[in-house]
C-alpha cells in the first residue's frame, strides 16, 4: 500500500473520501490498520480544504465512491508502473510521435505563475538553451528560450537569465581567454549547475560533468538555430499563429501517424502494454494461469496431435508397413519436433531397420528431452550394444569400446553392455600381444631389407659411374660440335628476353623519349626485335614451362656443381672474359664470324656460361628457362639448316632423352636441361611451322649484325640482363631500353615486313594461349 | 450525478455485453494482443451489436470473428487455431484442448463465416480512431507541466491507460469521440490520485479545454460516470 499516494488522495478529496474509504475497504486488512493510523495523524493536522474545493467534492461523490472501490488496486505498491522512467534523452524525433508545444502555452497561463512554476521545477543537471546577453571578465549571462531535457517548458517570454561563470566556461584551444571564443547573440545549450530557487537566480556550465550520467552525450556550447528543439521550434510557430489549437497541431504532425506511435509513447511513459493494467477485478492478467495462453495451449495441442499420429504409425509398424510408420513418426515429428513418443518410436524403426547411429541419435534427443523416459533408456542400452558389436567387427575396437561404456552409463544393470565389454577387453589384450610379436617380426624382417636395398645402392652407384667416365671421353672429341650447339641458343634466349620486353614495352615506351638514344643504337634494337619477333611463339612456353621444371633442374644443376668445367674451349674463352663486361665479349671473336648465328652464338655461350659462373642460387631459376627454349631452337635449328652434326640430327630422330644424355655431361648447357620429354617437341613443331621466315629473318638480321655490331651487343648485353630479371634491378635496366621510337628510321618497307611478321607470329603465338 | 446512458444500467443487455467483452478483452490477453486490437476487437463487437438484435447470433462466435477480424485490421494476426484453443479453454477452465477433428475444423469455419458476416454489418468499415494516441499524447504533455516527482510518485499514466482499456467493456467508444474519452480517463485518473494540474485556476482555459475544443465539462462528467459505471457491473460478476 502506497501511504503517501493515499494521503495524497485523501488530503484532495477529504474526509468524505476517508468515511467511503472505510465503509468500502473495511475488509481489507491493510486498509483498517493503515485508516486507522491515518486518523489520528490526520486530526491534529486540519485540512482545510479551500471553499471551492468543498464543491468539488460533492460533484465528485461517485468519483470518490469509485475511488473507495477500487482503493485496493489503486494504491497497491505493484500498480505503480514496474517499468523504470525511461530517460528523457530520447530526442524529440518528429518521427516517433507528435511533438507540441508546451501545454502552458494554450493554457495561456500568466508569466508570474509560469516563472514560479520554473523555479519550483527546474533541477540542477537540467539542460537550458539561452541567447548570450553579456559578456563580462567573471563569465557571461544568458537569457534562457527553452529547455533541453527533464522538462519542457514555454520560457522564452519569461527573461529567465543565467550566469555561466568563468570557470565553467572550457578553454577553448589558442585561446587565452575562454569568453573571446564567445559573443553576444549565441545561441549556448548549457547544463544547470546551481540553483537559487528564493532568488530565482541560475548556473549554468559548460562541461558536460554538469549532467547526468545519461545525458552525458549531450554536447554542451553553441549550437546553431537548427538545433534548436523541436518543441520550442513549435511554440514559436504557435506564437505566430496563436489560433492554431492543440488538436490541429497533434494531427498534422507526422508522428501522430507513426504506426508505432503507440508502442514509442508506452515505452516513453513506462507503460507495460504487455501485461497490461486494469482495474476490473476479473481481469487482473496476474491471475491468468500460463496455460490458459495460447501459446501454451498450442503446445499441448501440438502434443497430442503428435502422439496421435505416433499411435497410427505404431500400428503400421506392427503391421509391417515400415514406411507409413515412418511417415506418421515424421508427421508427429513436424508437429512437435521435441515429441518424446515420436523419437522413441522412429529410433526403433530406425534399429530394426538397420541404421543403428540414427536410432540412437533419436534415442539420445529422447532421452534429453525426458531424462525418465523408461523406453528410450532402455533401448538406447540395447542399440548402443548393438552397435558396438557392428564396431568390433570392423575391427573398430577403440570405439565400440566407448559405445558399451555409454550404454553402461545408462544403465549400469545392463548385462550384454557389461558382457560385451569385457569380451571386447580380453580380445583387444589378445590382439595387442598379438600385434606386438608380429611388430616384432616385422622389425626383423624390416632389418633385412635394408641391408640389401643397401647393397643394390653401392651397386647402381658404381655402375653410374663407369658410365659416366665413358661419356666424358666421348664429350671431348665432339666438344667444337657443341659449341655450335650452343651458339644455336642464343637466339632463344632472346625469346625469353622478348617475353621481357614485351612485359616492359609499356614502361619503354613512355619513357623512350627521355632515355638517350643513338639512331644506330635504335637500329640494333630493332634488329633485336626483328630477331626477337621470329622466335615470337616460343616464349609463350618458356615462362610459363621453366617453372614446372624448376625441381628437376635444380637437381641437375647439383649435379652440375659436381662436375668439373669442361674442357672445351668455348668455356675457357668464356671464363676470360666472364669478369670484364659482355659489351667486351663480342670482339674477343664476333668480327671474323661469317654466319650471323655464330655471332650470336658465341655471344650466346658468354652470356649463358657467365651465368653459370655465378653462384646458382640466384640463376637457377633463368638458366633452367633458358635451357628448355634452347633445345626446341636446337630443334628448329636443326630442320633448317644442318650444320656439321649430322650425327645429332640422327639421334634427334631416334631419340631425344637419348640424346640429351649423351650430352649432359659434354656440356653444361646440355647436362642442364632436363626438359621434360614433351615440352621441347611441342616448342620445336611451332618453330617448325615457320621454317621459312625464320631463316630469312636471320639472314637479313645477321647482315645487319655485321652492321651494328657495337651497338648490337650492348644491346644484347641489354636484353641478356634483361633475361635474368629475376631481380628487380634488371627491370629497372630493361626499363631504360628504348625501343618505340626505333621504327621511324627503317625504311618503310622493311617496317611492311617486320609489322606483317609481329601480325602474324602474335597471330600465331596467341593461339596457344586461348 | 446520474448517469448520462441509464438504459446501459438496466438493460440485461449491457451485462451480457460486459461479459462478451471481457471474453474479448482476456482472450486478447492470453493470445498476446495489444491494447488497440482488442480496442478495435471491443469496437467491432458493439457496434456489431449496435446494428443486429443480440438474439440473432451467438454473441460470443461474433466475438471470436471480431478478435480474429481486429488482428487482420491492427496488422496482428491471430491464428483461427489458437483463437479457438483459447475460447475453448475460457468456456470449459481447465479442459484438455480440443482435437483437431472435423467439429475442430466446423468451429474454424463457422469464425470465418461469421467474420464475413461481420464485415458485411459494419459495411467493411473497421478502421477505428482509438484514444490510446491521444491519451498518450495528452500524458506526455501534461508530464512536462506537472512537478516531474509528483508524476514519479503518482501512476497517472498506468492508470489512465488501465481505465481506457477497461472503458471498453461498455460502448463508450461508440458513443464518444476519441478525444473526448481520452480526456475523459485522464480526468478520471487524476482525481483518483488528486493530482492538480499547476496553475489551472489562474489558466486562462482549463487543461482538458486545450486537449479539445469541442470538449465541455458535461461531456467528461458524462463519460466517467458512464465509466464508472462499467465498474459496477464489475462487482456484480464472479
Amino acid at each position: 500500500m502506497d501511504r503517501d499516494l493515499l494521503r495524497q488522495s485523501l488530503n484532495y478529496h477529504g474526509p468524505s473520501l476517508l468515511s467511503l474509504l472505510r465503509t468500502e475497504q473495511q475488509d481489507n486488512p491493510h486498509f483498517r490498520s493503515l485508516l486507522g493510523a491515518a486518523e489520528p495523524a490526520r486530526g491534529p493536522q486540519p485540512p482545510p480544504p479551500a471553499q471551492g474545493r468543498k464543491e468539488k467534492k460533492d460533484d465528485n461523490s461517485e468519483i470518490q465512491t469509485f475511488i473507495a472501490k477500487k482503493a485496493d488496486l489503486l494504491f497497491a505498491l505493484s500498480w505503480k508502473s514496474d517499468a523504470p522512467a525511461t530517460s528523457e534523452l530520447c530526442e524529440d524525433n518528429e518521427d516517433h510521435y507528435a511533438v507540441i508545444p508546451p501545454l502552458e502555452q494554450f493554457m495561456e497561463i500568466p508569466s508570474v505563475d509560469q516563472r514560479e512554476l520554473f523555479f519550483r521545477d527546474i533541477e540542477r543537471g537540467d539542460i537550458v538553451i539561452g541567447r548570450i546577453t553579456s559578456i563580462r571578465e567573471f563569465g557571461f549571462f544568458m537569457v534562457l528560450i527553452c529547455l533541453g531535457s527533464g522538462i519542457m517548458r514555454d520560457i522564452s517570454h519569461l527573461e529567465i537569465t543565467a550566469l555561466c561563470p568563468l570557470r565553467d566556461v572550457p578553454a577553448q584551444s589558442n585561446h587565452g581567454d575562454p569568453l573571446s571564443y564567445y559573443q553576444t547573440g549565441d545561441i549556448i545549450r548549457a547544463g544547470i549547475k546551481d540553483i537559487d530557487r528564493y532568488h530565482e537566480k541560475l548556473a549554468v556550465s559548460l562541461y558536460s560533468s554538469s549532467l547526468p550520467p545519461h545525458l552525458s552525450g549531450i554536447k554542451l556550447g553553441v549550437i546553431s538555430s537548427e538545433e534548436l528543439p523541436l518543441h520550442y521550434r513549435r511554440s514559436i510557430e504557435l506564437n505566430s499563429n496563436s489560433l492554431e489549437s492543440y488538436e490541429n497541431i497533434m494531427q498534422s504532425s507526422l508522428g501522430f501517424v507513426n504506426p508505432g506511435v503507440v508502442e514509442f509513447l508506452l515505452e516513453k511513459l513506462g507503460i507495460d502494454d504487455s501485461n497490461p493494467p486494469s482495474l476490473m477485478r476479473g481481469l487482473q492478467s496476474k491471475n491468468f494461469s500460463e496455460d490458459d495462453f495460447a501459446s501454451a495451449l498450442r503446445k499441448k495441442q501440438s502434443a497430442s496431435w503428435a502422439l496421435k499420429c505416433v499411435k497410427i504409425g505404431v500400428d503400421y509398424f506392427k503391421v509391417g508397413r515400415h514406411v507409413d510408420a515412418m511417415n506418421e513418426y515424421n508427421k508427429a515429428l513436424e508437429i512437435d519436433k521435441q515429441n518424446v513418443e515420436a523419437l522413441v518410436a522412429r529410433g526403433a524403426l530406425y534399429a530394426t531397420k538397420g541404421s543403428l547411429s540414427k536410432a540412437i541419435e533419436d534415442f539420445e534427443l529422447a532421452l534429453e528431452n525426458c531424462p525418465t523416459h523408461r523406453n528410450a533408456r532402455k533401448y538406447l542400452c540395447q542399440t548402443l550394444v548393438e552397435r558396438g558389436g557392428q564396431l568390433e567387427e570392423e575391427e573398430k575396437f577403440l570405439n565400440a569400446e566407448s559405445y558399451y561404456k555409454k550404454a553402461l552409463a545408462l544403465d549400469e544393470t545392463f548385462k550384454d553392455a557389461e558382457d560385451a565389454l569385457q569380451k571386447l577387453h580380453q580380445y583387444m589384450q589378445k590382439s595387442l600381444e598379438l600385434r606386438e610379436k608380429q611388430a616384432e617380426k616385422e622389425e626383423k624382417q624390416r632389418t633385412k631389407k635394408i641391408e640389401t636395398s643397401a647393397e643394390k645402392l653401392r651397386k647402381l652407384l658404381k655402375e653410374e659411374k663407369r658410365l659416366k667416365k665413358k661419356r666424358r671421353k666421348s664429350t671431348s672429341s665432339s666438344s667444337s660440335v657443341s659449341s655450335d650447339d650452343e651458339s644455336v641458343s642464343s637466339s632463344s634466349s632472346s625469346s625469353s628476353d622478348h617475353k621481357r620486353h614485351k612485359k616492359h614495352k609499356k614502361n619503354r615506351s613512355e619513357s623512350s623519349r627521355s632515355s638517350k638514344r643513338h639512331s644506330a643504337r635504335a637500329f640494333s634494337d630493332q634488329v633485336d626485335q626483328n630477331r626477337n619477333d621470329d622466335s615470337f611463339p616460343v616464349p609463350a612456353n618458356t615462362s610459363a614451362s621453366f617453372l614446372n621444371q624448376k625441381h628437376e633442374v635444380e637437381k641437375l644443376l647439383e649435379k652440375q656443381d659436381r662436375l668439373p668445367y669442361q674442357k672445351k674451349q668455348v668455356k675457357e674463352k668464356d671464363r676470360s672474359s666472364l669478369s670484364s663486361s659482355s659489351v667486351e665479349i663480342p670482339e674477343d671473336f664476333g668480327g671474323p664470324s661469317e654466319d650471323p648465328r655464330d655471332l650470336c652464338n658465341s655471344y650466346k655461350t658468354q652470356a649463358g656460361s657467365s651465368k653459370l659462373e655465378k653462384p646458382y642460387k640466384s640463376e637457377r631459376h633463368f638458366s633452367s628457362r633458358r635451357d628448355s627454349s634452347e633445345f626446341c631452337y636446337r630443334n628448329s635449328e636443326d630442320k633448317i639448316k644442318i650444320h656439321g652434326y649430322k650425327r645429332f640430327e640422327k639421334d634427334n630422330a631416334g631419340g631425344r632423352k637419348e640424346y640429351y644424355r649423351e650430352w649432359e655431361p659434354n656440356s653444361i648447357r646440355c647436362s642442364s636441361s632436363p626438359t621434360s620429354s614433351d615440352y621441347p617437341w611441342k616448342s620445336a613443331e611451332r618453330c617448325k611451322k615457320y621454317p621459312s621466315s625464320g631463316s630469312r629473318d636471320f639472314s637479313k638480321h645477321g647482315q645487319r649484325h655485321r652492321l651494328n655490331k657495337d651497338e648490337q651487343y650492348e644491346r644484347e648485353d641489354h636484353s641478356e640482363e634483361d633475361t635474368k630479371a629475376e631481380a628487380p634491378e634488371d627491370e629497372l635496366n630493361s626499363k631504360e631500353q628504348p625501343e618505340s621510337g626505333v621504327k621511324k628510321k627503317l625504311p618503310q618497307n622493311l617496317l611492311n615486313i617486320f609489322h606483317q611478321i609481329a601480325a602474324f607470329e602474335k597471330e600465331k603465338g596467341n593461339k596457344p594461349k586461348s | 450525478m446520474e448517469p448520462v446512458d441509464p438504459g446501459e444500467r438496466l438493460v440485461p443487455e449491457a451485462r451480457v455485453h460486459f461479459r462478451v467483452s471481457r471474453f474479448i478483452m482476456e482472450a486478447g490477453i492470453k493470445l498476446g494482443m495489444h491494447s488497440i486490437p482488442i480496442a478495435t476487437a471491443c469496437t467491432i463487437y458493439h457496434k456489431f451489436f449496435c446494428e443486429i438484435s443480440l438474439d440473432a447470433y451467438d454473441p460470443y462466435l461474433v466475438a471470436m470473428s471480431s478478435l480474429y477480424l481486429a488482428g487482420k485490421v491492427e496488422e496482428q494476426h491471430l491464428r483461427t487455431r489458437d483463437i479457438i484453443n483459447v475460447s475453448n479453454r475460457y468456456f470449459h477452465p481447465g479442459s484438455e484442448p480440443l482435437e483437431l477433428d472435423a467439429r475442430f475444423w466446423e468451429l474454424r469455419d463457422s469464425i470465418v463465416q461469421c467474420e464475413l458476416l461481420v464485415l458485411r454489418v459494419l459495411r467493411f468499415q473497421v478502421n477505428f480512431q482509438h484514444p490510446h494516441k491521444y491519451l498518450l499524447h495528452y500524458l506526455v504533455s501534461l508530464k512536462n507541466w506537472l512537478n516531474r516527482y509528483s508524476w514519479q510518485r503518482t501512476p497517472v499514466s498506468v492508470t489512465a491507460w488501465a481505465l481506457l482499456r477497461d472503458s471498453y467493456h461498455g460502448g463508450l467508444c461508440l458513443r464518444f469521440r476519441a478525444q473526448h474519452i481520452a480526456v475523459a480517463v485522464l480526468h478520471l485518473a487524476l482525481q483518483a490520485y488528486g493530482v492538480e494540474v499547476p496553475a489551472e485556476a489562474e489558466a486562462e482555459k482549463p487543461w482538458w479545454q486545450v486537449f479539445s475544443d469541442d470538449l465541455t465539462k458535461p461531456i467528461i462528467d458524462s463519460i466517467v460516470s458512464a465509466l464508472i459505471q462499467i465498474y459496477t457491473m464489475d462487482t456484480g460478476i464472479p
